[in-house]
C-alpha cells in the first residue's frame, strides 16, 4: 500500500457539482458553490453539470483529469451508494486510482431536506464541499486485496439443509467436508414422523434416507459424525478449520446384531424418540441411521465392558480416544439447526401428567417406525378427547416464551390432526389456538380440518391445564364466543416452537457470525443478501437463521450452496482495501485490539527481541475500525478512514 | 443570517444504519434543521473519543454519535464498544464544563428516518436554549 501523501503542493483537486436536474439546482445556488469551491486549498478546477452521472458528465471529469493533471476528485451530488462504482470506473479509465475520489450527498443531505431555506441549504452544501476537500487531500491510492481460494467447502450440520448443501456443492465439483455433532446424519427431520409433503404422506426418515444415500454414494463428500468444529482460523477463500472427532467406541466391523444392546445395564430416555421410550447406553439411533453402526453415549455409559464381551465381531473399543482433523476450505455453510422449545415443568401441565405431551412426541407415537408402531397409546389406552394448544413458547404467550411466531407449527399441528382423524375417526379433536398461521399451499390444511370437524377454540389469555388424578382439563376463555369452556382431555398436545440452539453464542463467537435479537444467526441482508452471514465466505442455511419448514430448509441449503460455489469457483478473490493495519513500530503489544476485534482478525506476534506486537489479517478484517479507537498507542489506522482523513473533516466544519 | 443563534452540530454516523437513515430522510423529503454536519465512518465503533473532543475544541456546539441498534451492528458488536467508550467520554466532557445535552449517542437504524429527524430537531432546540458553547482555550474569534 501507499506511503505518506506527498507534499500537499502536489495535490490537485477537481470539484464537480451536480444539478441533478432541479433536484439540487432547484434549491441550492450551484454557481455560488462552484465559485466557493475554487477558493479552497488545492482546488485546481471546479465545475457544474446538469447530470454528473451521465456519460457527458463522466467525460467532463475524465478530460479534466488529463488536462489539469487532477489527482483528487470531489463529486457533490448524491451519496456513494448508487454512483460510487460509476465514478470509480470513470476515473480509473482516465488513469486515476479509484480510491482518490469522494462523493458527497448534497442532494439527500441538503437540497431535499432544507428546500424551504435555499440560503442555508447552500451554506450547508458549501461546508460539505469544504469537508470533502479536506478529506480527499489526505486520501491515498489503494489496491484491492487479493487472496487465493481453496476449492473445498465445509458444511456444518447434517440435517436436511446441510445434506442438500453438501450434495449441491459436490455435484458442482467441489470437495465437501460434512461435520455433524450428533452420532448420525439427518437432524430433526429424521426424528419427525409423517410430514405433510404436498399431500403425499412421506415420513421425515424417508426424506433423510434418500438424501443420505446420495451423500454416501458421492465420492466428493467426506462425512464426520460425532464431530464438532473447535477452531476457525483464516478467512474468506482460505479457512483453516480444526474438527474434534469424539469417540464412537464402535468401529465399522459392527454388523448391527444388537447383542450389545441386550446386555447393556444402562437405560436412559431416547432423545431420538423425544423421551417417550428408553434406550441403552450403547444404541442404534434409529433404524437406517447413517453411519450404520451402534454408538456408545459416554455420558450415560458406565464402561462396565459387558457389551465388549458379547460382541461377536470385536467391534467395540472402550479405549477409543478423540481425534483432531485439520481442514483447509474456501467456504463454510453453517446449518446449525434449532432446538425445540422445551416447556417448563408445569407449563400447561407439562411434566406433571403423562396426558400432556409435545407435538413432536405425538408424531413419534403416530410414526410407523415409532415405539408404538404408529398406534396412539397413552398410558396403554387410546385417547378420545385430544386437545392441541398452539403457540407454546411462541408469540409471548407465557412469561418465558419467545416473542416470535415459529411459522411451521400450525401446519404441523393441523397435518397431525388430520392424520389422527383418518386413523381414529371417532376422536374429538380441539385446536385451542391464539392464532392460526397457515400460508401458501398449506392453507388447504385449515379447510380440511374444518371439513373434518376439528373444533377451533380461540384464546387471548393462555388456557389453564388442570390435572386431577388421571383426569386432565383444559380451561379456556373462548375469545370469540366470550365464554369460558372447560374441555375434559384424555390427551393434551403442546404445539411447541423453535428456538436457537443452546450453544448458539459459543458457535457464533467461534465462527464470528452475528445474530439478531431473537438469537438466530443473522443474514447480511434479508432481501439483498439472504443466506450470507456478516462474515465473508460463511453462508447460512436451514433453521440456523430462523424457523423454517423442511422444504424451506432444503431450499436454503441449495441457495447457500450456490452462493458458496460462486466463491469456490474463483481462483482468487478481491476484497475492498478499506481495512485496518498495525504500524509495528508504534505497537506496544498490549493486546487490547485482539480482544476488541469482532472478527478475530488480530493476532499477537513476537519480535526477534521477544517483545510482542499485533498483526491484522487483511482478509479477515471487515474494516469497522473499532480497534483503532481502542489503541492506546495510535498504532492502528484504517485505509480510507485514517485519523488524518477524519480529523481534517471535523476541523473543516469550522473552516479550520 | 438573522441574529438568532444557530448552533453547529457535528454528527459521526455509521455507514450501515444512521447514514442510511439520513439518506432515507432525504429521499422522503423530511425537513429538519440544517445545523448538522455529518462525517461518515463505517462503524460507530471507529469513533475515537478524540474526534468528539476535537469537534468541541474547534467550535462545535453539539456532537452526535449515532450507529446501529444494539444487536443490529453490521460488525457484530462495534456499537457496543461505542456505547462503553462514550459513557466514559460523557463523564469527561462534564468535567470539562460541557453541559449535558451537547453530546448525544443515539441508535438510529436505516429505517428510522423519523427518529433521525426527531433527534436532530430536539438536539438543535436544546442547544439553542443552552446557547453557544463557551470552552476555555477554544480560541474562538
Amino acid at each position: 500500500m501507499s506511503e505518506e501523501v506527498r507534499g500537499s503542493e502536489d495535490i490537485r483537486i477537481g470539484v464537480y457539482v451536480c444539478h441533478c436536474g432541479l433536484n439540487i439546482a432547484g434549491v441550492i445556488n450551484v454557481k455560488e458553490l462552484v465559485e466557493y469551491a475554487k477558493t479552497l486549498p488545492n482546488v485546481v478546477v471546479a465545475k457544474e453539470y446538469i447530470f454528473m452521472c451521465s456519460s457527458p458528465g463522466q467525460n467532463l471529469i475524465k478530460e479534466d483529469i488529463e488536462q489539469y493533471k487532477l489527482n483528487r476528485i470531489v463529486i457533490a451530488a448524491c451519496g456513494p451508494e448508487m454512483h460510487e462504482p460509476t465514478f470509480r470506473a470513470a476515473v480509473s479509465e482516465a488513469g486515476l486510482n479509484p480510491f482518490l475520489i469522494d462523493l458527497i450527498a448534497i442532494r439527500e443531505g441538503s437540497s431535499w431536506v432544507h428546500y424551504d431555506d435555499p440560503k442555508r441549504a447552500t451554506e450547508k452544501a458549501k461546508d460539505m464541499i469544504r469537508m470533502s476537500v479536506a478529506r480527499v487531500r489526505n486520501l491515498e491510492p489503494l489496491e484491492k486485496i487479493k487472496g487465493e481460494v481453496k476449492h473445498e467447502a465445509l458444511v456444518v450440520g447434517g440435517g436436511v439443509a446441510g445434506l442438500t448443501a453438501a450434495l449441491d456443492l459436490a455435484n458442482r465439483g467441489f470437495d465437501v467436508h460434512l461435520v455433524e455433532k450428533r452420532p448420525t446424519l439427518g437432524g430433526h427431520t429424521a426424528m419427525m414422523g409423517v410430514l405433510n409433503w404436498e399431500g403425499r404422506r412421506l415420513s421425515g426418515r424417508e426424506i433423510v434416507r434418500t438424501l443420505i444415500k446420495m451423500v454416501k454414494d458421492n465420492p466428493k463428500i467426506k462425512v464426520y459424525t460425532n464431530s464438532e468444529v473447535v477452531k476457525v482460523d483464516g478467512s474468506i477463500g482460505n479457512f483453516k478449520i480444526t474438527v474434534m472427532r469424539k469417540p464412537r467406541y464402535v468401529n465399522e466391523r459392527c454388523n448391527l446384531c444388537g447383542k450389545c444392546e441386550e446386555v447393556c445395564p444402562v437405560s436412559v430416555p431416547d432423545e431420538y424418540e423425544y423421551g417417550i421410550k428408553k434406550r441403552k447406553a450403547i444404541y442404534l439411533p434409529y433404524s437406517g441411521a447413517y453411519p450404520e453402526r451402534y454408538v456408545i453415549d459416554p455420558n450415560s455409559c458406565t464402561f462396565c465392558g459387558k457389551c465388549v464381551e458379547v460382541c461377536p465381531v470385536n467391534a467395540i473399543d472402550l479405549n477409543e480416544k478423540e481425534g483432531e482433523i485439520s481442514l483447509n476450505v474456501g467456504a463454510i455453510v453453517m446449518t446449525l439447526g434449532h432446538d425445540e422449545y422445551e416447556p417448563a415443568i408445569g407449563e400447561y401441565g407439562y411434566g406433571l401428567s403423562k396426558n400432556v405431551i409435545t407435538l413432536s412426541q405425538l408424531k413419534r407415537y403416530l410414526s410407523d417406525d415409532g415405539p408404538t408402531k404408529g398406534e396412539l397409546l397413552v398410558n396403554g389406552t387410546k385417547p378420545k378427547n385430544i386437545v392441541f394448544i398452539s403457540c407454546v413458547g411462541s408469540l409471548g404467550t407465557t412469561p418465558h416464551a419467545n416473542q416470535y411466531c415459529s411459522r411451521t407449527c400450525c401446519m404441523a399441528a393441523l397435518s397431525e390432526m388430520l392424520h389422527l382423524k383418518s386413523k381414529y375417526p371417532d376422536a374429538n379433536i380441539f385446536y385451542v389456538h391464539k392464532d392460526i398461521r397457515v400460508y401458501g399451499k398449506d392453507e388447504k390444511l385449515y379447510w380440511e380440518a374444518i371439513d373434518n370437524l376439528i373444533k377451533f377454540v380461540r384464546f387471548d389469555e393462555p388456557p389453564k391445564v388442570s390435572i386431577d388424578g388421571n383426569k386432565t382439563f383444559v380451561d379456556v376463555y373462548e375469545s370469540t364466543l366470550q365464554e369460558r369452556i372447560l374441555i375434559p382431555a384424555d390427551l393434551v398436545v403442546l404445539v411447541t416452537g423453535m428456538t436457537p440452539i443452546k450453544e448458539v453464542d459459543a458457535v457464533r463467537s467461534l465462527f464470528k457470525v452475528g445474530c439478531g435479537g431473537d438469537g438466530f444467526l443473522k443474514e447480511l441482508h434479508l432481501k439483498l443478501n439472504p443466506v450470507e452471514s456478516l462474515t465473508g465466505g460463511i453462508f447460512l442455511a436451514g433453521t440456523a437463521t430462523g424457523p423454517k419448514s423442511v422444504a424451506e430448509s432444503i431450499i436454503a441449503g441449495s441457495a447457500a450452496a450456490v452462493k458458496a460455489s460462486i466463491l469456490l469457483a474463483k481462483d482468487h478473490i478481491e476484497v475492498e482495501p478499506l481495512i485496518a493495519e498495525v504500524d509495528e513500530s508504534k505497537c506496544s503489544g498490549c493486546g487490547i485490539c485482539v480482544s476488541i476485534c469482532p472478527f478475530n482478525a488480530i493476532s499477537m506476534q513476537k519480535r526477534e527481541d521477544g517483545t510482542r506486537y499485533s498483526k491484522i489479517d487483511p482478509l479477515l478484517c471487515e474494516g469497522c475500525g473499532t480497534c483503532i479507537a481502542a489503541c492506546p498507542s495510535a498504532a492502528i489506522q484504517q485505509y480510507g478512514y485514517k485519523d488524518k482523513q477524519i480529523i481534517p473533516q471535523i476541523l473543516a466544519v469550522f473552516g479550520r | 443570517m438573522s441574529g438568532e443563534f444557530e448552533p453547529k452540530i457535528v454528527v459521526i454516523a455509521c455507514h450501515w444504519c444512521t447514514y442510511q437513515a439520513i439518506n432515507l430522510a432525504g429521499t422522503s423529503r423530511m425537513k429538519y434543521p440544517p445545523n448538522v454536519r455529518t462525517i461518515r465512518v463505517m462503524c460507530s465503533g471507529r469513533t475515537d473519543p478524540q474526534f468528539v473532543i476535537e469537534a468541541f475544541r474547534n467550535g462545535a456546539d453539539g456532537v452526535l454519535v449515532a450507529g446501529c441498534h444494539p444487536g443490529d451492528c453490521h460488525y457484530v458488536n462495534g456499537n457496543m464498544k461505542t456505547m462503553r467508550r462514550t459513557v466514559l467520554l460523557e463523564k469527561m466532557l462534564e468535567q470539562m464544563g460541557i453541559e449535558k445535552g451537547r453530546f448525544r449517542r443515539e441508535w438510529i437504524s436505516a429505517a428510522e428516518a423519523k427518529k433521525w429527524v426527531d433527534v436532530v430537531t430536539e438536539m438543535v432546540d436544546q442547544i439553542k436554549k443552552l446557547g453557544p458553547l463557551k470552552l476555555a482555550g477554544r480560541g474562538d474569534e
